[in-house]
Parts: structure tokens; C-alpha cells; sequence
């Protein structure tokens, strides 16, 4: 498929690209439900095709097809081309790329046992048992279980001289609880909410998640949930867990340093950020205690990977150095713009889209102790659990979450479980409250699947490694 | 020139995974799209793509086990391919006792929805009209937004003998303007025809109201009157349809609608229904098994009639199927995509005018559900939120968080806007909702901008 990616770059520069770059990419995927013992849905589904992006003068095109024969990419090289020129209608500065070695090369995920060839049977025989665990604890009215598997194969060509070809395979699963009664409807997951864990791996993750281990306490804490009060309002200590830290680190950190953002680019439809170039170096993001890392080299993360879709390599970027904000994740042209390297953080949603500056695998540094130990050392306060739903505006300003999931911490100890819970606050103010963040024997790299953004719409796989973590002063149980 | 393939060569291609040995029935969901966005930011092109792609859905039914298998190979190769993966998963799953069987013939063919203009825009064209928009704002000001034509094609064949294919085109342009001292304005039209679309009159509108947004200033969280043009009223209509309308929601108690059949759920004003044969959307007349799409009383005058259904979910509820359901397998079941709200008698002005003290709301931004039995969500206000007193439009105030039940604002709805507008909160669905005037509606916090 090189050769394929090849012809297109040779086409585009045929029809007059400055620069341009062909992206052969092949998806498979297969997707497995099962609700109370009924099979729900089972799927495979495969996709290939070719993005074609050109420069002309300094404007960009991008063309797609999924029709590899030569004519069909002549004529969709052609018409990258023509949208390019199109473009300088409107003049604006022209696009500079930073500068990054031409390579070649192959890279692939880390994986034992293909989940792909691990036969159907075994995987729908788990989510039976896994479910039917859940379903026999009493109250239990819905118990589903699910597992999702990805593969994408990426050859990338560039006039520059880049040729390279990568595998990444992605596996996830998870299982979820839900209890109805007296108007409500709670739900538990294991290990995380919407569809569980996934990880750049193969079957020998599904195996160490532990879903029939864990099914019966699932299923308990979705029942216990229907009879637990509602979590008060107040402001109060908040202890969040591993698995809400994840979505509390990607939506306002994760999204406010994509560069992208930061000079407007997504202004219309994601919204914008409320960090600044200037701001690199000196704005303090959060308290001293939070470290946040950038990670495309992370063994097991989904924004892992050889290069980007530039072909930048994957790298280590520290994004917040002791609660100071230090750096944006970027592209080439992003980057160019404040006279910086990418940061190799360009990656597309298949062949049919272009790509746009995502996460990686954007961390927090673990510090010390364990999810124990934090609340041990807690006198009064709510520990959250579990992500249930998000909301942040549009420059990543003020956000509200809501969770699974709570408990009272009272004296260290866990004495009453709340039902939902949410919280509210300001980026800033919220990350600048933290005054404990968990060490590495509570830290886990958690796959987020459904990162959306663009325009058309496109869902990226990324990563991020989160410890549980305690804030000061929050405002809990929002209430309409 | 790309255009529809056509039902003849979607018959042909069908076939081959219709024809599969060891299979009791086989359904294929054809789906075909193309297509360019043009997307602009700081007032230039930065973005501006073109694309094409067909897919094919197999759904294989072996007693009432299912397989499903999808391809992008639109081919005979591919048909037959994708088909006998989906009967090699059919072959080992677990069983689905609720399965009813494939579609019936009933066939249809319907290209009025389809404008060859729009199918074969050119980027020139988009960017042309990228330009007027942009030059509709004073200096000081940017647009960013996108420009997207398109077409689309959607077939069902299966066993049954059912047949059914429709071309589609649409055309929507969105901008937000910002600039100045701090303020942003919003505008956006879908349409099926890109003739229909004013991209100097879109952007005089959102540089109008961007100017109006300057300086915006605090303004204390609680209750509060609202105005909500039609951006933000579907963003509500069509959360309501993701947690309240879907027929398999409501039969297993997960709705906040379940059991409330024939109850006052909203003020006698509200109705709300799904049609997407009615004008002035963009639907498509049968769903992706192949149901002729019917349309739905939602809520009549304030009373839930009933939600929408898929024929698995029809089953379950011991309802007919509606002709709603997404493409296979689809655990979430059926949903409406083709909302509307009845227009009132009041205009914006008026609505405005009746408000002694309140806020005058043109968009929410990224919403998302808190207690879906309750109905309630939160989100941000965004592109131009106005403090309304005395009846008239006093200053701008900075972004607000709501925190908000659907149905409780419904409750509270005393005006009705007499004009409507099409807009989309989700993916391929479409509400065209007037503006509302409700009398209480609750802000839980704030932003800076």
C-alpha cells in the first residue's frame, strides 16, 4: 500500500502541489454485545481508502476516496488540488510547515494474542457469564456486557521522503449494571464507564480485566444505589478516583493545550481555549502537586503510536511542570506559527478525514500513596467515582461532571454512599485545589475511544494515565 | 462528476450477499455519501475537504440468531464477503428471542430530495460563498464556520423482497463571529438545496449580534425568564429525543416519558412530532431496515402521546414499528430524527417585550445529560446570551451553566415562536423548532467570557 500512498503523492505534485502526503488506511473492527443472556449486537465491519493532502501556495487541500485503482487516486489527487487553489480566495498568510527529517519505516502496537483470531464463542461465553453474574444479584433489572476490538493499518507517503507503514491494535471491554426503581435508574460499571477499558493490547487484556470477578459487586452497587440518599450540595473536599480523573484531565487540560484551538482554528464548532501562546511558561495552570505529561511513546496507551500522521516521531511532552503550564501539543503548521517542532500530535479518523491536532496520552505524574491512603487522610469530604457525564464550555473555562458513584469520607473512612453525584468549578481554580495526588500503585492508563472534534466530525482514540487525586473547596450535587 | 450509483446497480450488488447459501434471510444497508466542507477560521480558508464513500450492512438472520457485517467494499466481491461474515457470527452467537423478522416488501423509490446543484458543488463555489460571509463583518471581527455540501444515497434490499433506495442532498452553513472587546455572535442554515442559502445574510446576521455581545458583563446564577431562539430550543428537543422519545427506552422503564402515556408532560402550546416527509426537513421516507417512515404525535398539546419504534422494538412493546430505527445492530433502538416543534403566534420581538427581567438565550454548547428520568441536563450558553429587562434587550452577560430539566422547561413554556428554523444537535438528525419564551429555568454557575 506504500506504492499506492506513493502514486498519490506523485499525482498531486503532477497536478501542481507544493507539498502533499498519502494516507492508505485499512480499519477493522468488531463489537460484541450481550444484555441479560440475549446477544444485543454483534459486528465486524471493515473500511479502507485513501486522504490525499495537498499545499499549493500555501493553502491546504484534501481530497478522499475509497477506490485505490490509479486513475480514480489521479483524479482525486487532482481534486485536492483544485480545493487547494480554491482556498486562496480568501488570502491569508500562507502555511509554513517546522521542519522535521524525512523517515522511513514500520512500527506496531504491542500485542501477545490477537484479539481478532480468539474465536467468537470464548468472547460471547465471558460476556454471558460476566453478565449473568450481574443479573442474578436481586434488583438488577438490565445487565450488559461488551467487548470492542479495533485494528487500523496507516501507510503514509510524503513528498518529502517519509514512507512509513503502522499497526495499531486496540481491545476494550466492560460491563454495566443498571437498577430501576421508584422513578430512578442507577448504573454501575467495571472497570469505567461507556463500553470499560480499552488498551493498545491484545486478548491478554480482556483477560486481566477481571469482568466475572467483579460482576457481582457491580451489580450491588447499582441496587445499594437506588436506596442511597442524593448527594447534598456543598462545598467540600472532593477525593475522585483514577477513572474520573481521566475525563477531568482530558477535558480541561487534554483540549484547552491542543494549539489548534488556541489560534482559533476550532472556534465555530468545539469552541476555543482559554490558554494563550504567551502563556507557555508562566501561567499557573494547577497546584504544585500536578505534573501532566504527553506521552506517544506509553506501552498500552491508544495515542501511542511510531509517528504521527505528519510523520512527526511520537515524543514526550511536558504539558504542566509543578502546576506551570509549559507547553501546547501541536502540529507542523501550528507549530510553525510560534516557531517551535511539532510535537507530533497530528492524527486523522481514518482515510476519509484530515488530521487534526489530538492527544496522545496526556498524564498526570503519579506522586505517593494509594486511593486508601488519600482518603485515610481525609477527615470530611465526598469521593467520586466513575464518569457519567461531562460538560465544559467553550473555551474549557467552567465545567461540570457527573459520576456514578459517591461516598462520604468521614475520619478517612467511607460511611455513606451518596447516589448522583456531580461537581462543579473553574479549570484553574479546580486544578489549583489539588493537594493530593495518588502514587503509581493506584495509576492506570485508561483508553478514551470517543474524542470528538472537527469539522466533519471525527472521533480519535487517546490515552491517559491517572491517579486518584484530591481537591479542596469544591462545589458538589449541582442541582436543577 | 460523482452522483448516486443508482437502485439498478445497488440491486445488482446486493444480490450477491442476498443470494448467500445457509442463511435464512439476509437484509443490505447500502450508504452512500460525498461530498466537500469548506471550513474558514480568523476569516480564511484553513480547512477544505472533499470525499466519498459507500457502505454496505449485511444483516444475516439464522433462526433468530443475527450476524452483522459491514464493508466500504461496495462491490459484488464485498457484498458477498461482508454477508458470509455476518452468517459465520450468526452461526455461533446467542440467540435474539425479541428478533421479528425482516422488513416486508413494500417498496419505494424517492429522489425528491435530491438537487443536482448541491450534489455537484465545487469548492469554488463554497469558498465564494465563504468570502460574502466574511465580508459581511465589520473590521475588528473574524468568522470561522464551514461551508458543507453534500449527497447522500440509502438503500435497503433483503430477502423479503423488500427494495427501497433515496437520494439526498444538504447544504448548511454555520459561523461564529468574534472580535472586538471580547463577545461572539452565532448563525447557521441547513438546507436541502445550497440555493437556498444566503451566506452574506448568515453572516450579517452573527456579525449583528457579535457587535451586540460586546463587553458582555456578570451576571449572578439562579432562575430566570428565558428567551431561547431556535439554536437553543433544539438543542433541548433533541436531548428530549435521546433520553425520552426512543420506543425501547420507554418500554423498559429508562425513559423519562416511561408510563406517562396520555399524561400532561408540557404546556398546551408544546407539540412536538417526528416526520420526515413533511417539508422542510431533510429526511429520508423509510428507516434502515426498510420501514416506511411514519410520522409520530410525540407530545400533542402538552400531552405524550408516544415515542417511536424499530420493528425489534415494536415487538417488545407490542406496538406497530414507526419506520425508526438506525442501521444494524444498533442496541440503543429507535430514535427520531425528523422533529418538529408547532410554530405559536409570537415573534421574537414580542416574547422579548413580555420579559420584565430575564435572559434572551441564542445557543447552548455541549450539553450533556445529569438524571435522564428527570429529564434534566447542563450546558453553557454560548454566541451572544442578553439580559433582557423591562422588555427590552438591556446589556450582554457573560456565558451562564444551566442545569435544567427538558421537561420542566417545557412546563413552563408560555410563548410559542411563529417562525421555525432547522438545526441539528446530533448527527443526521435535524429538529425545526420555533423560539420559546419560558418562564423559569435555572443557571448553576458561570464563565468568564
Amino acid at each position: 500500500m506504500l506504492d499506492v500512498a506513493r502514486q498519490a503523492v506523485e499525482a498531486a505534485a503532477a497536478a501542481g502541489a507544493d507539498y502533499a502526503d498519502g494516507r492508505v488506511v485499512a480499519d477493522d473492527s468488531e463489537s460484541l454485545t450481550v444484555r441479560n443472556q440475549a446477544m444485543e449486537g454483534i459486528d465486524r465491519s471493515s473500511s479502507e481508502g485513501i486522504g490525499i493532502r495537498v499545499l499549493v501556495d500555501g493553502y491546504w487541500g484534501f481530497a478522499a476516496t475509497a477506490r485505490l485503482e490509479p486513475a480514480e487516486i489521479e483524479r482525486t489527487a487532482a481534486l485536492a488540488v483544485e480545493i487547494a487553489r480554491a482556498a486562496a480566495r480568501l488570502p491569508r498568510d500562507p502555511v509554513r510547515l517546522a521542519e522535521v527529517e524525512p523517515v522511513t519505516g514500520s512500527w506496531h502496537s504491542p500485542m501477545q494474542e490477537d484479539p481478532f483470531h480468539v474465536p467468537l464463542e470464548e468472547k460471547v461465553a465471558l460476556l454471558m457469564e460476566a453478565t449473568r453474574r450481574m443479573q442474578q444479584i436481586p434488583g438488577v433489572t438490565f445487565a450488559e456486557g461488551g467487548i470492542d476490538l479495533n485494528r487500523r493499518r496507516t501507510h503514509l507517503a510524503t513528498s518529502e521522503g517519509t514512507a512509513i507503514e503502522q499497526t495499531s491494535v486496540h481491545t476494550g471491554a466492560g460491563i454495566e449494571a443498571v437498577a430501576l426503581g421508584d422513578g430512578e435508574m442507577q448504573r454501575r460499571s467495571f472497570p469505567n464507564s461507556f463500553r470499560g477499558h480499552v488498551a493498545a493490547a491484545g486478548w491478554e487484556h480482556v483477560q486481566k480485566i477481571g469482568l466475572i470477578d467483579e460482576a457481582e459487586r457491580t451489580g450491588t452497587e447499582a441496587v445499594e444505589l437506588l436506596r442511597a440518599p442524593e448527594c447534598p450540595s456543598e462545598v467540600t473536599t472532593l477525593v475522585l478516583d483514577s477513572g474520573q480523573m481521566e475525563l477531568q484531565i482530558h477535558e480541561s487540560i487534554g483540549h484547552p493545550v491542543e494549539l489548534d484551538r488556541v489560534l482559533g482554528m476550532e472556534e465555530a464548532y468545539a469552541g476555543s481555549s482559554f490558554v494563550r501562546p504567551e502563556d507557555r511558561g508562566r501561567l499557573r495552570y494547577a497546584s504544585d502537586l500536578v505534573s501532566i505529561t504527553a506521552d506517544a511513546t506509553l506501552p498500552g496507551g491508544l495515542g501511542s503510536f511510531g509517528w504521527d500522521d505528519e510523520g512527526v516521531p511520537a515524543q514526550r511532552t511536558p504539558i504542566i511542570v509543578d502546576g506551570v503550564f509549559q507547553d501546547f501539543i501541536s502540529s507542523r503548521e501550528t507549530a510553525s506559527v510560534l516557531d517551535l517542532p511539532s510535537s507530533g500530535a497530528m492524527r486523522a479518523d481514518g482515510w476519509q478525514n484530515l488530521p487534526l491536532i489530538r492527544m496522545t496520552n496526556i498524564s498526570i505524574e503519579p506522586r505517593e500513596g494509594s486511593l486508601a491512603d488519600l482518603i485515610g487522610d481525609t477527615d470530611d469530604g465526598v469521593f467520586m467515582s466513575t464518569n457519567t457525564s461531562w460538560s465544559i464550555d467553550d473555551k474549557r473555562v467552567n465545567f461540570q461532571f457527573g459520576c456514578e458513584i459517591a461516598w462520604r469520607i468521614k475520619n478517612g473512612r467511607l460511611v455513606q454512599m451518596y447516589r448522583n453525584p456531580n461537581y462543579t468549578g473553574i479549570t484553574t481554580e479546580f486544578w489549583g485545589s489539588c493537594d493530593a495526588v495518588g502514587g503509581r500503585e493506584d495509576w492506570t492508563l485508561w483508553g478514551t475511544p470517543n474524542c470528538g472534534k472537527g469539522q466533519p466530525g471525527q472521533t480519535a482514540r487517546v490515552g491517559h494515565g491517572a491517579a486518584p487525586a484530591r481537591f479542596r473547596g469544591v462545589r458538589v450535587g449541582v442541582r436543577g | 462528476m460523482p452522483g448516486p450509483v443508482g437502485p439498478d446497480r445497488v440491486r445488482e450488488v446486493a444480490a450477491a450477499a442476498l443470494e448467500i447459501p445457509g442463511a435464512d434471510d439476509v437484509e443490505v444497508l447500502f450508504l452512500h455519501e460525498w461530498g466537500g466542507l469548506t471550513r474558514f477560521a480568523s476569516s480564511a480558508i484553513h480547512q477544505s475537504t472533499w470525499r466519498e464513500d459507500t457502505g454496505l450492512r449485511v444483516r444475516v438472520v439464522a433462526g433468530d440468531r443475527i450476524g452483522v457485517a459491514g464493508t466500504n467494499d461496495f462491490s459484488e466481491t464485498g457484498a458477498r464477503a461482508a454477508a458470509e461474515s455476518a452468517r459465520e457470527m450468526a452461526d455461533v452467537v446467542a440467540p435474539d428471542p425479541l428478533f421479528p423478522g425482516l422488513a416486508p416488501a413494500d417498496r419505494l423509490e424517492d429522489e425528491s430530495g435530491f438537487d443536482q446543484a448541491t450534489a455537484s458543488t465545487g469548492p469554488e463555489r463554497r469558498a465564494d460563498g465563504v468570502a460574502a460571509l466574511v465580508g459581511a463583518c465589520s473590521n475588528g471581527f473574524a468568522a470561522a464556520g464551514a461551508f458543507e455540501t453534500m449527497g447522500s444515497e440509502v438503500a435497503v434490499a433483503n430477502t423479503n423482497g423488500q427494495f427501497c433506495w433515496a437520494p439526498r442532498t444538504m447544504a448548511s452553513l454555520t459561523t461564529v463571529v468574534t472580535g472586538g472587546e471580547g463577545g461572539s455572535g452565532f448563525a447557521e442554515v441547513f438546507a436541502a438545496g445550497v440555493d437556498e442559502l444566503d451566506p452574506g445574510a448568515i453572516g450579517r446576521r452573527a456579525a449583528a449580534k457579535a457587535e451586540a455581545s460586546q463587553r458582555p458583563r456578570d451576571l449572578e446564577p439562579g432562575r430566570y425568564p428565558v428567551v431561547l431562539e431556535p439554536s437553543a430550543v433544539s438543542t433541548l428537543v433533541g436531548f428530549l429525543a435521546w433520553i425520552g422519545f426512543g420506543g425501547r427506552l420507554i418500554a423498559e422503564g429508562r425513559s423519562c416519558l416511561s408510563g406517562r402515556h396520555g399524561e400532561r408532560v408540557a404546556a398546551d402550546s408544546v407539540t412536538i412530532y417526528d416526520d420526515a416527509r413533511e417539508p422542510g426537513t431533510l429526511g429520508i421516507p423509510f428507516d434502515f431496515e426498510g420501514v416506511p417512515r411514519s410520522r409520530v404525535e410525540l407530545i400533542d398539546r402538552g400531552v405524550f402521546h408516544d415515542g417511536v419504534y424499530d420493528r425489534r422494538t415494536a415487538r417488545l412493546a407490542g406496538k406497530d414499528p414507526t419506520g425508526h430505527a438506525l442501521p444494524p445492530p444498533n442496541p440503543e433502538g429507535p430514535f427520531p430524527l425528523n422533529l418538529f416543534m408547532a410554530p405559536g403566534d409570537a415573534s421574537l420581538e414580542e416574547m422579548i417585550s413580555s420579559v420584565e427581567h430575564g435572559l434572551l438565550v441564542t445557543r447552548f454548547h455541549y450539553t450533556n445529560v445529569v438524571h435522564p428520568v428527570e429529564s434534566t441536563v447542563t450546558g453553557m450558553t454560548r454566541d451572544g446570551t442578553f439580559l433582557i429587562r423591562d422588555g427590552e434587550i438591556a446589556h450582554p452577560v457573560k456565558n451562564l451553566r444551566f442545569t435544567q430539566s427538558i421537561l420542566e422547561s417545557l412546563q413552563a413554556t408560555t410563548m410559542v415562536g411563529r417562525d421555525t428554523e432547522l438545526a441539528s444537535e446530533f448527527f443526521f438528525s435535524a429538529s425545526r423548532v420555533p423560539a420559546l419564551k419560558v418562564e423559569s429555568f435555572q443557571f448553576t454557575g458561570g464563565s468568564d467570557h
